[in-house]
């Protein structure tokens, strides 16, 4: 309706002027041409912005592992793949990965299950704590688990005060053990947001459905609740391994001494041994492990939009 | 007659009995659930919150359970480095939650309405990218691009923010992308179908819309970049550290209570950035980031 004043004034005009434009529909496709032609201008030039903020470092990154002396080698990988300190890197920070981000997930679902099944008081409040948590740096949870944990931490005393021990009884901080341990506070929060977000979509008439007709907890979560909610939970769990598997700031501040993982061997090869391309090679392996976790990330919470919308 | 009536009461009877003390056990396991969920939280999460800050106001604490004495001689003590590296966050970070917001606008205006196939979806895919690397392997590809000639940036304090950015950019894009609903397209067709120019329907109707989105942009920008260790690490060049990177040195030569009054310092900055900039989030913050 709007548009056929603007119809009858453009082609009253076409008529007078311009033999070219006699056709409002013709004119439009002109205009929407010229529209889709400034959209692709638009996008070519945002592209330009994120090539030198993102691609073109990647590219000089996978370059430089790849070439040595005289063109194309793999030097570089068999450094770092070789060296006494560095080897079975790869296993060791998967083995933490699978042990932390493992343990986070399965902690994560069942708190989200509780704080959403069975609110207590002051589950709204421990929800929107754990909704900010996410914003507390991650080396500080790892830094005040030395308070807590330490050999000489306030839970290590108390322990030892209790059961009257001669030494305090904790003494596995500085290692995989409070690796993992840190890794699991800090990550279960991602867990448990988007489980709760995905509990929320339930319709709950089917969990009473199922109730009414005499399925117990357990069937109904293991039957109802685990396959509608499956996409968000396994969006959150992938979630949980890749931002596990991309941690830095837990393992220098409690690894760095004993526990030899992929990040910290890759910058330990850029800033202390000032060697770039065996860093880089480090650094290649890992980009492979995280952008795959990455792509099954996207797939993931691609279906599990689709089932919410 | 009698003899059917009697069962029949017997069994109403009898399930009531059994309800009654079956109901009262299962409200206690509930409560008892309840509880231990709440313990277990704030055992693993609030603790750790409540230590930073009990430790930064101890006057000593090793080898006792709580501290000994309590005092702010941590603050008064924190010393012309820690404040550079405070005023090198605060510039570092504003500059890019700015810039973050400014380009993830962009980037949602510009993907807006597009279906999700060629180009569009390489560009959003580009954006989003960051949100899956790990920051030291990104960190390291920007110090390798950007050390030497034709672009050497390694003095100075751009190639922090060009890292940051690039980490902060996905989470500012998705807080623009979300807040563009449906309802704002409706209100953008109706402007311009009354004969705004594009600009104008962009800053009279979109921009006034979208306000609660860009100021969660940058407040997310601004903490996610306060909070921000492996890739400012790995590229920060001398006399650019910012607060991670201090308190972490600290913390690996045992200075424990220092480096809790500058942590505390960093978390009461973000926790008050986030106050006054982002006082009402978006309702479709709660959506799974993506």
């Amino acid at each position: 309706m709007s548009s056929l004043p603007a119809h009858k004034a453009l082609a009253a005009f076409a008529n007078a002027a311009d033999p070219a434009i006699a056709h409002p529909a013709r004119a439009a496709q002109k205009l929407r041409r010229r529209s889709a032609w400034l959209a692709n201008l638009n996008l070519a030039a945002i592209v330009a912005v994120l090539g030198p903020l993102i691609i073109y470092p990647l590219l000089r990154l996978i370059w430089l592992s790849v070439s040595g002396a005289d063109g194309l080698s793999m030097h570089a990988y068999t450094v770092f793949f070789t060296n006494p300190e560095t080897r079975g890197v790869v296993g060791t920070t998967l083995a933490i990965l699978f042990a932390s981000a493992g343990l986070a997930s399965v902690l994560g679902v069942l708190i989200a299950a509780l704080l959403f099944f069975k609110p207590f008081p002051g589950a709204r409040l421990l929800t929107r704590f754990l909704e900010l948590f996410v914003a507390f740096p991650s080396f500080l949870v790892a830094f005040t688990l030395i308070f807590l944990y330490g050999s000489q931490g306030s839970i290590g005393l108390l322990l030892q005060r209790i059961f009257h021990l001669e030494q305090p009884p904790l003494n596995f901080l500085f290692g995989s053990g409070g690796v993992i341990l840190a890794e699991v506070i800090f990550y279960t929060p991602f867990v448990v947001r988007p489980t709760m977000a995905s509990f929320a979509l339930l319709d709950m008439r089917l969990l009473e459905a199922a109730r009414s007709l005499g399925a117990g907890l357990g069937r109904v979560a293991w039957r109802v609740v685990l396959p509608l909610a499956w996409p968000g939970i396994a969006a959150g769990t992938i979630l949980c391994f890749l931002l596990t598997l991309n941690e830095f700031g837990i393992l220098l501040v409690l690894g760095s001494a004993h526990l030899v993982t992929l990040p910290v061997a890759i910058y330990a090869a850029a800033t202390v041994d000032l060697d770039l391309p065996t860093a880089a090679a480090g650094a290649v392996v890992m980009l492979l492990m995280s952008l795959t976790l990455y792509a099954m990330y996207r797939r993931m919470s691609r279906r599990g939009n689709r089932y919410a919308s | 007659m009698q003899a059917d009536l009697i069962p029949a009461a017997v069994s109403a009877e009898r399930p009531r009995r059994i309800a009654a003390p079956r109901r009262w056990v299962s409200r206690l396991g509930g409560y008892s659930i309840g509880t231990l969920t709440a313990l277990l939280c704030v055992f693993l999460f609030v603790l750790p919150v409540a230590v930073v800050a009990l430790s930064s106001v101890a006057e000593h604490w090793s080898g006792t359970i709580l501290p000994t004495g309590y005092s702010m001689r941590w603050f008064e003590r924190l010393g012309s480095d820690d404040w550079d590296a405070v005023g090198t966050s605060l510039e570092v970070g504003f500059s890019v939650a700015l810039l973050g917001t400014a380009l993830g606008l962009w980037i949602a205006l510009s993907l807006e309405g597009r279906d999700r196939h060629g180009v569009g979806a390489v560009v959003d895919a580009l954006a989003m990218m960051p949100n899956g690397l790990p920051s030291v392997v990104l960190g390291l590809a920007v110090l390798i691009a950007y050390h030497k000639k034709p672009l050497d940036l390694s003095g100075s304090a751009a190639i922090v923010m060009l890292v940051q950015l690039a980490l902060v950019l996905p989470f500012c894009y998705r807080c623009c992308a979300a807040a563009l609903r449906p309802e704002l397209q409706i209100l953008r067709e109706a402007a311009a179908s009354l004969g705004a120019a594009p600009a104008r329907v962009l800053l009279r109707v979109v921009l006034p819309q979208m306000v609660p989105a860009l100021r969660a942009s940058v407040a997310l920008g601004f903490a996610l970049s306060l909070g921000e260790l492996g890739a400012t690490l790995t590229v920060y060049p001398p006399g650019f550290a910012t607060v991670p990177i201090v308190v972490v040195g600290e913390v690996e030569r045992g200075y424990y209570l220092p480096a809790s009054a500058l942590s505390l310092v960093l978390l009461a900055i973000s926790l008050l950035a986030l106050c006054l900039i982002a006082t009402r989030m978006p309702a479709r913050r709660a959506k799974p980031k993506n």
